[in-house]
Parts: structure tokens; C-alpha cells; sequence
């Protein structure tokens, strides 16, 4: 049995950022997440860190967030966010009216915002629309996410937090009005451990709803939102470009490392596991691309992957919409007992991964107030780890270490520059033997090859580290292959094709994994 | 600076990639050393952690030897020599360009220096001390392989030759190596296409800006190739035909410097693009319509054949091949390596020499094995460094057919 | 300038399929010439000759089985071709190779019994024919194996091969040989050319011996010299008294490059060309006939006239058949109908990666003698084919071979024909 001050259910960007804040403010945490961390929402969005101006006009309480938490991302979480600044454009297929609205609502909510001359915009991104009739520059940026919620772990861990990824909650602990921690299950072993705390926090997202439902809780009601996004397989644009109309499906082009990611639509579902990819809305992206960069049809596709929204809905004050896109994307935070009666639980749902740091601000700030702690919030001037020197990421950084340690370490994954060290050092400090933990990790595989190289490779080094027995690396190999192929097979098409017979080859032939016994 | 959208065209050929390894198999610069990290590395690789107006150190891609083995080789057309020639040119408007490179990438200024001094200039560059202090003070190696001045302009040959009134019209593209260092390989391909019923014009021209291109100097070669252009489009107008012998430089005018230089649609360069030909391509053409002469003497020789990379860059397999096999009295062998190493001026620098070395040493070893006493090979830089490393001489497939016309 | 350049055949593809098809019609007396636009995909194969593997049980007898597999897959290119054409191109291959460049290497097999060899993973993996230099390690014998790996060398893993081997049934341990490469990374091709050097052989030899076991057969990754692997191998072998065999592990593959070279030698000594870079772009068509190809050649194009055009062009790997975003294929140089494609609207490909995939078998539509439709002259060999799932069956080698004959032997009939009348 464990016990601390606080339990975090979810190791998202919400959850993440809860456990560093709470450490930080000395209290003893223990944050449990049932998968890898950030396998929920957060790893399955387009890495878009918001200027707020996609909310300028339709939801500016959303916008208002953005703005300032915008700006103390880029600062404590450096490393993790690129400077990409951001394009609003506006396509001939977009209505010519809505960028003077645009540039209002940017001025009454603050959104940094400047107009720029359409010939300007295509000098610094020529594959844009050469159509474009307006274009506003915003302070967008991308994040990696991984990246984000490992230092935030990382740094609550190091202030002694313990942080459990593959521990499912099974059963949330409550007497009378009072919840006072859960029980989870560790995925890998089966076992199953008490976790008591004074306060617990679900910080589980689109899983609010069933989180709370344990607790005995009624009417949290998150709607999952369903989304592809599409990744390309290099940089069309090396700025997020937004097409300047109201928010719809596929009007966002978001460059994150190596690759520019389309998205999004917007499905409602029921199931927050839900991770199908429909065959029009991968066309649908592929036009909509095809309008903001011309030729994007027949540029490469590496994969689609589907994340879901948490939008949550008050069911306990309003009837609902059933629109998905009109409920509000600012962020919720539900204190059980003012709402319920039910002390020592909370839940922060909704909102958006740009405002992590703010949703864990008022989560905290709530908690604290339930355990009598009077600390303030420091994590806006709190540099994360990795961050210290406020350096912001740069596209070219893999390649300049690289070209540092040509001569003295091996390259296991080429597409993304990842050396030997590097493996070998994720899998000792991480203890990790799971090749999809590396992918998070590392990016190891989601380059053009989809791991067609790497993965051979990387199996045999957690194999020879004595990290794991020969079947489990057998299934290790075959799981990430199956798994790879569940994003590729949608947008598989032209190059990409070629490529996946090549890892066919490899795979079938070269290797013959499928005969593994 | 480039026109982006077709740096943007470039980069999109990287979508072809499959990183299948291809491309490493026939770069013979990174199977030699490890300080070049290989084709399919600073191409397609590095490419797509690249982002305009960003730069960052990427010294090792000036060791590519700008041969294009590698866009040959690739199954699937990904434009790999020519991204790393892009990728070259940011590194060095970043790093600055050394005054070595500056010079040695402009031949007639050292050939105009060179020429009227030929006697003098030829013993300083085959004199030790005098080798030794370039090394020390420009970085040019002291065995690389400098061609001798001539000691006088192939121009000037043109200018006073008698030409023949009659036959179809041709344009003939010298290059700086014949104009500067084997102006009777000029006469020669002169005479060969005259006994075939050519009128061969030269115009007034000037260097192609290859070696300006392959050492970064984008702007510069830019100017070089289109005024080369606009030399000579007007004699070309007419659908009259364009004939060299420097099969690096036809190769720089066919494509380098329209791929590489973002100069597609200057209408002049298109045009004298299209209409260029290797002069073995164009004799070869010839015989396939029956009209090349045939009046061969017997060539008793036993010559072995070395295909440039940049002749292999014109994408039409070894015309001097089949040309050589006419004459009769010629034994040829078929060399089959990859590269002699020199990639224009690569070889002569200090810190590449060696790796120029290297890599030749297959092609080296295959003319020690294959008997032949002499070395026939298209490009003039690729014939002084065979001249250098096998101690045998080497000329252009074209002396075989003049010897056998006896002209 | 008009097209002058004519041969009897022109050959689209340097392939395996492409420099059988040119190579049996060069030595025949035919002019022949063929275009690639780059190197093919025997650099990337293992080197073995794979007719039948899985139907989708393991196949050990091939010879048995071919009968009951083409009855059950009648589109199947061994089907059109009938299984009496496979023989004869598997021979005529083994004997191109025995040929050169270098004298000594051959392949051993047949179509009687399928070698079980392991792959780089440690799978067992049927071959028909095979490199002498990797014959030793048929998992059929029992003796012990030594894996050998060297760090250099990361497309390589000897404990998951030796784990693997050994859940085969068969005695396997792993070691390690440290030896100086100048070079932290290296691949299999780089190294095949250091084994190419007898001297670096006898270090690494030196090496390797004092890890060994009695009894133990030595499994090396497939680097077992580039030029001259018979020298190589033996000369492993001899230095340590006991049974040698390389694995092909990942691109770029020596025993692959070999191929290529021994048949581009064969292509050469039969007075046939091969052009790399030339990318055929288009034909010219007089009727059904195809009477040149055009090729996008640096500056202009280079047309070639031929009386006879193999397509040898691979398919959706090379490019050689295109899939769009919007979901219809089509074949780039002449627009050829296609074969095996789903309908509009219908499923490309299944979520379950080993479940049969529609698209897999899609491929140029020909007829009996491998004649594309709506053609007279242009025949089609190896992955353009339809009717296949190479890399799950084990045939791609084989269909290559097989196919690249049997449309040279078809050329060579029609055109005796046309000579008697």
C-alpha cells in the first residue's frame, strides 16, 4: 500500500503538470497512469501550442487562456516548444469577411496578431496557396508532448513524487463522503495495491466521466470528440498555417519535428478508445490540405491516428449541445464537494494541452485549499528540467549533435537521428523492454521508414542488453509491427506504398518474423 | 538566395525515399571514409531536419565529391546529389568559402594567368618547394594532380583555322580543359566531326560554372552558366545542335546547372540544355542511322575504358564504348569501378586528396589488372588523376577515332 | 534529332526478371539494351532463389507442391507459365553464376528440397537455391551454431538470431568479435568488401577462433566478401576447420549484389548494354505495337527503337505501378490495364497485417505468354506481374527467374517465327 497527500489518476499533460505543481508545493504525490504516459489525448494530438487565435472570435474565453499561457510554456517548458510562430491565412476557399473578425476578436482577446502582405507569407512559406488573399502572423508554436510530460514527471519525481505508468485504477476508494485514494492494478505484473490519499485528483480527461463513476459520482459528463490527424512525411511548412475562417475540420497544418501534421475532424463517440479512422475523413484531410498547400495530394502520407477530445458538459446545469465543436474548449474543474459533497476528490477535464500548466494551477490551488496548505503556484517561473536555460528547440538540433558524434556512436534509427547511446541509455534509466515505450520515448521508428530499419535493430540491442527473453522480443517485433500498421494502412498510397513493400521485404522476407515461433 | 519554391521542388523528390541503402552502395567517397556519413545520410536524410533560413553545422557534406552516382543508382528518383549540393551551399554561406576554393573554381582565371607564363607556371607546379607552400599557404595538396598549361588558347586555334564552307551546322562547347590545357584534344574533336560532314562553329564562350557550383559558390556559377548560355543559344536557335567533349561540363549544361542552380525556366539555358550532346553520344546516334564513316585504319592498342561519374550522369549508358569497338585493331576492356576519385577539384584539396586516393584505388587496381597500356576516359580531370595514381596515359575516347581516320 | 538508337529488345528494368529476360535474349543473338532508372531490388534481397516457401504452410518439397498450389491460385504467374518453365531458369541462373565475374561461387538446390535457413532473426525460412555460403546452416542439421556478430556491424543481432535458432530446436549460442574497422558503423555491403582482403580475413579469423567450441558450425552475417566469395568463404572455412555459412540480414545485401553482378557480367559477355539512370518515361505506339520507348535522359530524351520491349519494372515498390490518393492505381510508362485491383469503393488493404491484403496480388494484366494486354510486343516479367504475394509465398526469386526466361524464350519463338515467314 502507498500513501501521500495527493493521488493523480492520469498521466497526461493535465495529470503531469498536477504532480509537478503539487510536488513543487511539497506536497507528497503519487500519480498513476494505466498506460505509458501520455498515451491518452495528449500523445494523440497535432502538437499545436495555441496563440489563441483559431478562438479569437468563436470562444475567447478559450483564447484569453491561450494568450497568456502561451507565452509561459515557451518559457518553462523551452525544450519542449519550437518557435514556428504561426500563419492565419485566407484561401479562395474561405470567406473574405471573416479575417477583419478575425483581427477583431484577436485585438479584444489579446491575441498578439499582425497583419502581414500575402506576398510576404509565401516568401517564408512557398508551398502555401499562391491564392491567399490576407495573412495574419500569431505567436503559434509546436510542442512535444512526450517531451513535456516526461520533464514534468521527471521533475515531480525528483522532488518525490512517484510516478506509475501501467497501473489502471480498478476501484475508487470512498467512505461515506469522503474519497480517500483508490486501488489500481499493475498492468505489467497483474498485481493490485491501495493507494491512500487525503485528496485524489482525476485528472483522466475523456475518462472523467468513468473516474468519477467509481467515486460514486454522477452527471460528469465528457463528450469524447473523435479526430484523425495525418502526418506527412516532411515539413510541407515550416509555420503552423491556419486557414483564417471559422474552426472546422482539417484547417490546421501544424510542423512538429521532421514531419507536418493535418488535422482535425471532429466525431462524436461514446467510447474514449475509440480509434477508428473512416475513409472520408482521411479524404477529407487530403482536400482540405490539397487547398492550403497545393500538391498536398500528392505529397507523402506516413500515418493517421486518431485522438480524442475531452469536452465536457455540465450535465448538472444545462441541457447540451449536441455539436461537439460548440461546447467550450476552456477547461473545467469540478471540486467534488462543492458540487457533490464529496470531499477529498476532484476532477479537471476539458480544456486543451496549450493550458495544461493553468489547468493544474486551479486543480492544485483547489486541492490545497481541501488539505490546508496555503502554498502559492510556482510552476509559471519554474523552469521544467531540460529546460533550465530557456533555449527553445530548433528543427536542425538532432542533425548538429549528430554531426558532433559522427565519428563515435551509431546511428539504430536514421530517420530520426537516434544513436545507440541513446537506446541504450532510455531502456537502462527507463527499465523499459517495450519497443512502443521507446517510440514515445525516443521517436524511434516514426520516420519515413516506419521503423522498417530500427526496429530489427532495436529489438536486438534490448535483447543483447539482457533486457528481455527471446519471446518477448519476438513479440515485441511483431506487436510494433501490427500496431505500425494500424496508422499506415489508412493513408497508404503512393510512396508510402512503396515504402511498406520495402518493409515488407523486410520483414517477411529478409527476416520472416511471421514464422517466428 | 535560391528560389524557394524550387528548393521546394527538390526537397519534395525526398518523399521518394525509402531509405533502402542503394545509394551508400554506390557513393565511393563514404565506403572509404567515415567523415563522409554517406549519400542517403546528407540527402534525403538530413534534408528533412533542414528549414529555410535556419542552418546549423553540417561540415560533413562538404565531403561529398558532387559525383551523382547516388541519383543514378536510386530505384526511386529521389534527387540525392542535387540536395547535397544545396545542402552544401547553405553550409558554406555560413561557414564562408576559402580563398583556395574561390580560386580553383574559376579556371580561366587561372588559366589566363597561367597561359602566357606556361613554361615558367608548369615547372612551379611540378617543383616540390613551390607544391609544398601552396599546401601551406592555399591547401591545394602537393601530389594532386595539376594539369600543364598548354601555352596557348584552343580559341586561338579556332580563331585562324580554315573551316570547311559546306555540311550540316554544329556548335562545338570546348571547355576550360581544352582551352587551357589540351587544346589538341579540341583540334582533334574538330577534325573527327569535320571528316563527318559537319561545319563546326565555335562562338565565343566562356567557363560553364561547374567548379563554381560544386564548391558552393551558387550565385557565381549562376552567372557563369547563363552567360555560357546566352553565348550559345543564338547559333542554336535554328534547331542546330551543340557538341563537347568535357563530359562534366555538357552534364553541368544538360541538367546540373538547371537542377541545381534553380535556373529551369531561362529560356536560353533550356534551350542549349536540350540540344547538347557528348560527342560520342552524337557519333553514336550517327551510326544508328547508318551515317557515321566508317573508313577505319587499324588502332593496334590494348586500351582500358573508364565511364566518368559524370559522363554516367548523362544517363545514356557508354557511347565511347560502342565507338571504340568499331575500330578495328583496338582490344578494349570495359573497366567497371565506380570513380577515379578526383570529383573536379575535390581531389585536389589537402584534407581530400587522400579520400580522392581512396576512393580510385578499385578503379586503379583495375587498370594495373586489365593490361592496357593507355587509359581512354571522357573527362579531363578524371584523366590527369588516372595519369597521377597508374603512372599511364590517359586521353579521350575521340584520339582512338582520329588516330583511325588518320586524319 | 531523331530516335537512332535501335535494338531487337529493350529491356525496362535491372532486376533480377530484367537481366534474365535481356541476358537469355542477348545470348541468343539478339541486340538488346536495357534501361533502368536505377539500380534493382537485388541489392535489398538475400540472395537466395525462393520459388515456394508457404502455401501458407512451410513447403519442403517444392517439386510436390507447385501442382496443388497453381491449381488453388489459377492467376498465380507460375500458373500462366506453367511449372515446367521454373527448371529450366533456375539452371540456366545457377550456371550464370557459376560463370563469374569470379570463378568458384555457386548456388546449390533444387526443386526437389527446400533448404530451411535461418534468417537474421533466427526464423527458419524455406530457399530453394542457395549460396554455397549460407547452404551450411540448413536447420535440418543438428550441429551446434555459433552466432557471430560485430558491433559495427547494427543491422546484425546474434543473441536474437542464437535465441531464435535455438527455440528452433537447434544448439545456439551467441559471441562477439571486436575488430577495428576505422569506422564506428559500418554495413553489410561495407564489410563484405573488407572479407574481399585476405588479410583482414585472416585478423578476423585470428579473432573469432578463440571463442569457438569443438563441434560448433560458425554463423558470420551475409559478409562474406563482395568480389570473390568463394575465396572468402573457403577461405574462412579453411583457416577454421569447421562448417562456415552466412545469414543476410538487412539492406544493402552482399549476396545480393553478387547476383547482380554475375548477371550483368553474363549480360555483358552476351553483348548486351545496360543503361543505369534512364528513366523510360514513354513509348511510341503504332497500332498495338510499341515501336520505341522514350527515356528521360540528362537535357533531352534518348528515344530507342526495338522490335520487342520487356517490362521488368517491378511494381508498387518501384514506382513501376503507382497507387493515388485517391485509390486508383495505374501503370506509368504505358498505361497498361492492371489486374486484381479492388472496385472503387472497396477495401485497399486490412486492418490485420498478416491477413490477406487486396491490394497485394495487383499487377499488369497479360496473357498465357506473358504478353500484356492490348499490346503485341511488350511482354511483362517479375513483381509487375499480377497473381502474387511474393514476399509471404517465398517466390519472389523464383517468379523473377522463371517469368524473365520463360518472356525471353516467348520473344525468342515469335521472332524465329517471324523469321521463317
Amino acid at each position: 500500500m502507498l500513501s501521500a497527500d495527493a493521488l493523480v489518476i492520469g498521466g497526461g499533460a493535465t495529470g503531469a503538470g498536477v504532480a509537478w505543481d503539487a510536488a513543487l508545493r511539497g506536497l507528497d504525490v503519487v500519480l498513476v497512469e494505466r498506460g505509458d504516459l501520455a498515451t491518452g489525448t495528449s500523445g494523440r494530438f497535432h502538437g499545436l501550442l495555441h496563440s489563441g487565435g483559431r478562438y479569437a472570435v468563436k470562444d475567447p474565453a478559450a483564447a484569453d487562456e491561450c494568450v497568456r499561457e502561451n507565452g509561459v510554456v515557451r518559457d518553462v517548458a523551452a525544450d519542449c516548444v519550437e518557435d514556428t510562430g504561426g500563419l492565419f491565412v485566407t484561401t479562395p476557399f474561405d470567406d473574405p469577411a471573416y479575417a477583419d473578425r478575425f483581427a477583431a476578436g484577436c485585438r479584444t482577446t489579446g491575441v498578439p496578431c499582425e497583419e502581414i502582405e500575402p506576398a510576404q507569407a509565401l516568401r517564408e512559406e512557398p508551398r502555401l496557396n499562391p491564392g491567399i488573399s490576407r495573412a495574419f502572423r500569431v505567436p503559434d508554436a509546436s510542442i512535444d508532448v512526450w517531451k513535456l510530460v516526461w520533464a514534468l514527471a521527471r521533475g515531480a519525481q525528483d522532488r518525490g513524487a512517484r510516478v506509475l505508468p501501467y497501473h489502471e485504477v480498478v476501484a475508487v476508494h470512498r467512505s461515506g463522503d469522503q474519497v480517500h485514494g483508490a486501488r489500481v492494478r499493475n498492468a505489467r505484473t497483474g498485481t493490485e495495491m491501495d493507494v491512500e490519499a487525503a485528496v485524489t485528483i482525476s485528472a483522466s480527461g475523456a475518462w472523467a466521466g468513468r473516474i468519477a463513476a467509481m467515486a460514486g459520482i454522477d452527471g460528469v459528463h465528457v463528450m469524447p470528440g473523435r479526430g484523425i490527424m495525418i502526418a506527412m512525411n516532411h515539413r510541407l511548412v515550416n509555420t503552423v498555417v491556419n486557414r483564417c475562417q471559422m474552426p472546422t475540420d482539417g484547417d490546421i497544418i501544424v510542423p512538429i519535428h521532421t514531419v507536418s501534421v493535418i488535422g482535425t475532424t471532429d466525431v462524436p463517440t461514446d467510447d474514449p478508445d475509440d480509434h477508428t479512422v473512416r475513409p472520408e475523413e482521411v479524404d477529407a484531410m487530403l482536400e482540405e490540405g490539397e487547398r492550403l498547400v497545393p500538391g498536398f495530394k500528392r505529397a507523402r502520407a506516413l500515418r493517421v491516428w486518431t485522438g480524442v477530445r475531452p469536452l465536457f458538459e455540465d450535465r448538472k446545469e444545462n441541457g447540451g449541445a449536441t455539436d461537439t465543436r460548440e461546447v467550450t474548449r476552456a477547461h473545467a474543474l469540478l471540486d467534488h464537494r462543492e458540487r457533490d459533497g464529496v470531499a477529498g476528490f476532484l476532477t479537471i477535464t476539458g480544456g486543451k494541452l496549450t493550458t495544461y500548466r493553468l489547468m493544474a494551477q486551479d486543480t492544485v490551488d483547489a486541492a490545497c485549499r481541501q488539505l490546508g496548505n496555503a502554498r502559492p503556484c510556482t510552476t509559471s517561473t519554474e523552469r521544467l528540467p531540460g529546460s533550465e536555460d530557456g533555449e527553445q528547440y530548433r528543427i536542425g538540433e538532432r542533425l548538429g549533435r549528430r554531426e558532433l558524434r559522427l565519428s563515435d556512436d551509431q546511428l539504430i534509427c536514421e530517420c530520426e537521428l537516434i544513436t545507440r547511446r541513446r537506446v541504450e541509455d532510455a531502456i537502462r534509466r527507463r527499465g523499459t523492454s517495450d519497443l512502443d515505450d521507446l517510440r514515445r520515448l525516443l521517436r524511434l521508428g516514426m520516420g519515413p521508414c516506419q521503423g522498417g530499419f530500427c526496429i530489427y535493430r532495436a529489438a536486438g540491442i534490448l535483447h543483447g542488453l539482457d533486457g528481455i527473453g527471446t519471446p518477448d522480443a519476438n513479440a515485441g517485433l511483431l506487436d510494433y509491427v501490427r500496431e505500425r500498421w494500424k496508422g499506415v494502412w489508412p493513408v497508404l498510397y503512393g510512396d508510402q506504398l512503396r515504402q511498406a513493400r520495402l518493409d515488407e521485404w523486410i520483414f517477411q522476407g529478409v527476416l520472416d518474423i511471421e514464422h517466428l515461433q | 538566395m535560391i528560389d524557394d519554391l524550387f528548393h521546394e521542388a527538390l526537397r519534395s523528390s525526398l518523399d521518394h525515399c525509402v531509405k533502402c541503402t542503394i545509394c551508400e552502395t554506390a557513393c565511393p567517397v563514404s565506403n572509404v571514409t567515415p567523415l563522409f556519413p554517406g549519400p542517403k545520410y546528407a540527402g534525403p536524410q538530413a534534408e528533412r531536419y533542414r528549414a529555410l533560413g535556419q542552418s546549423q553545422d553540417e561540415s560533413s557534406v562538404d565531403y561529398c565529391s558532387g559525383c551523382g552516382l547516388c541519383t543514378m543508382a536510386c530505384p526511386q528518383g529521389v534527387k540525392i546529389a542535387e540536395l547535397n549540393a544545396h545542402a552544401r551551399h547553405t553550409v558554406k554561406q555560413r561557414t564562408g568559402i576559402s580563398l583556395r576554393d574561390r580560386l580553383i573554381a574559376r579556371p580561366t582565371v587561372v588559366g589566363r594567368l597561367g597561359t602566357p607564363v606556361a613554361p615558367i607556371a608548369n615547372a612551379m607546379l611540378q617543383a616540390r618547394p613551390a607544391r609544398v607552400l601552396a599546401e601551406r599557404v592555399l591547401g591545394i595538396h602537393r601530389d594532386a594532380p595539376l594539369p600543364r598549361f598548354a601555352g596557348r588558347r584552343f580559341r586561338t586555334w579556332a580563331r585562324h583555322r580554315q573551316a570547311p564552307g559546306t555540311g550540316t551546322k554544329i556548335v562545338y562547347f570546348h571547355g576550360c580543359g581544352t582551352e587551357y590545357y589540351e587544346p589538341d584534344v579540341g583540334e582533334k574533336v574538330v577534325a573527327v566531326l569535320e571528316h563527318n560532314g559537319f561545319r563546326v562553329e565555335i562562338p565565343e564562350q566562356d567557363c560553364c560554372g561547374l567548379p563554381l557550383q560544386s564548391n558552393g559558390l551558387f550565385e557565381d556559377a549562376r552567372k557563369y552558366v547563363l552567360r555560357l548560355a546566352r553565348s550559345l543559344a543564338p547559333h542554336a536557335r535554328d534547331g542546330t545542335l551543340i557538341v563537347g567533349n568535357a563530359t562534366s561540363c555538357t552534364l553541368m549544361v544538360k541538367r546540373e546547372g538547371r537542377e541545381i542552380l534553380g535556373l529551369e525556366h531561362d529560356p536560353d539555358l533550356a534551350l542549349v540544355s536540350r540540344q547538347m550532346y557528348d560527342v560520342c553520344e552524337l557519333l553514336l546516334e550517327l551510326h544508328g542511322r547508318g551515317e557515321l564513316r566508317l573508313d577505319f585504319q587499324p588502332v593496334e592498342e590494348v586500351v582500358a575504358y573508364h565511364a566518368p561519374c559524370q559522363q554516367q550522369g548523362h544517363w545514356i549508358g557508354k557511347p565511347a564504348l560502342e565507338l571504340l569497338a568499331l575500330v578495328p585493331g583496338l582490344d578494349v576492356r570495359e573497366l567497371d569501378a565506380r570513380c577515379c576519385g578526383i570529383g573536379g577539384t575535390y581531389g585536389l584539396k589537402r584534407e581530400k586528396y587522400q579520400i580522392a586516393m581512396d576512393a580510385g584505388a578499385d578503379l586503379f587496381d583495375q587498370v594495373e589488372a586489365s593490361g592496357a597500356r593507355v587509359v581512354a576516359c571522357d573527362s579531363e580531370t578524371c584523366r590527369w588523376q588516372i595519369e597521377h595514381a597508374t603512372r599511364r596515359p590517359s586521353v579521350h575516347p575521340i584520339e582512338f577515332l582520329h588516330q583511325a581516320y588518320r586524319l | 534529332m531523331s530516335a537512332s538508337l535501335r535494338y531487337d529488345a529493350v529491356v525496362v528494368g535491372a532486376g533480377v526478371a530484367g537481366l534474365t529476360a535481356a541476358t537469355r535474349l542477348a545470348e541468343s543473338g539478339a541486340r538488346v539494351c536495357v534501361l533502368a532508372k536505377g539500380v534493382g531490388s537485388t541489392h535489398l534481397a538475400p540472395g537466395t532463389v525462393d520459388v515456394l516457401g508457404y502455401t501458407p504452410d512451410r513447403v519442403e518439397h517444392p517439386a510436390a507442391a507447385l501442382p496443388e498450389f497453381i491449381a488453388a491460385h489459377s492467376d498465380h504467374p507460375y500458373a500462366l507459365i506453367g511449372t515446367d518453365a521454373i527448371a529450366p531458369a533456375l539452371q540456366w541462373f545457377a550456371a550464370r553464376i557459376e560463370r563469374g565475374p569470379r570463378p568458384g561461387y555457386r548456388y546449390t538446390g533444387d526443386l526437389d528440397r527446400n533448404h530451411l535457413l535461418p534468417t537474421a532473426v533466427g526464423a527458419i525460412r524455406p530457399s530453394a537455391l542457395v549460396p554455397e555460403t549460407m547452404a551450411a546452416g540448413d536447420a535440418r542439421s543438428t550441429a551446434p551454431v555459433c552466432v557471430v556478430g560485430l558491433r559495427v556491424l547494427r543491422d546484425f543481432h546474434a543473441t536474437l538470431c542464437a535465441g531464435n535458432i535455438r527455440r528452433a530446436g537447434i544448439d545456439a549460442r551467441a559471441v562477439e568479435v571486436e575488430i577495428d574497422v576505422g569506422r564506428v558503423e559500418a554495413n553489410a555491403v561495407g564489410l563484405a568488401r573488407r572479407f574481399d582482403d585476405e588479410s583482414f580475413r585472416a585478423a578476423f579469423v585470428a579473432r573469432l577462433a578463440l571463442l569457438l567450441r569443438p563441434g560448433e558450425r560458425v554463423a558470420l552475417p551475409a559478409i562474406l566478401g563482395l568480389r570473390d566469395p568463394h575465396g572468402a568463404w573457403s577461405d574462412v572455412q579453411r583457416r577454421l576447420g569447421r562448417d562456415v555459412f552466412e545469414i543476410p540480414t538487412l539492406p544493402p545485401s552482399a549476396p545480393g549484389m553478387r547476383v547482380y553482378n554475375a548477371l550483368l557480367a553474363a549480360l555483358r559477355a552476351a553483348g548486351g548494354r545496360l543503361v543505369l539512370g534512364a528513366e523510360v518515361t514513354d513509348v511510341e505506339r503504332e497500332g498495338d505495337r510499341v515501336t520505341a520507348v522514350r527515356a528521360a535522359t540528362s537535357g533531352h530524351d534518348t528515344i530507342y527503337r526495338a522490335g520487342w520491349i520487356v517490362l521488368a519494372t517491378g511494381g508498387f515498390g518501384s514506382g513501376a505501378i503507382e497507387l493515388g490518393s485517391d485509390w486508383a492505381a495505374s501503370e506509368m510508362i504505358l498505361g497498361l490495364p492492371l489486374q486484381g485491383m479492388p472496385m472503387p469503393g472497396e477495401a485497399r488493404f486490412a486492418a490485420d497485417y498478416f491477413a490477406h491484403q487486396p491490394m497485394a496480388a495487383v499487377g499488369v494484366a497479360v496473357d498465357s505468354s506473358l504478353r500484356a494486354r492490348e499490346t503485341d510486343n511488350v511482354y511483362v516479367a517479375g513483381a509487375a506481374l499480377p497473381g502474387a504475394v511474393p514476399w509471404r509465398e517465398g517466390s519472389g526469386e523464383g517468379i523473377a527467374l522463371a517469368t524473365g526466361h520463360f518472356a525471353a524464350q516467348a520473344v525468342l519463338e515469335r521472332e524465329g517465327a517471324t523469321a521463317t515467314a
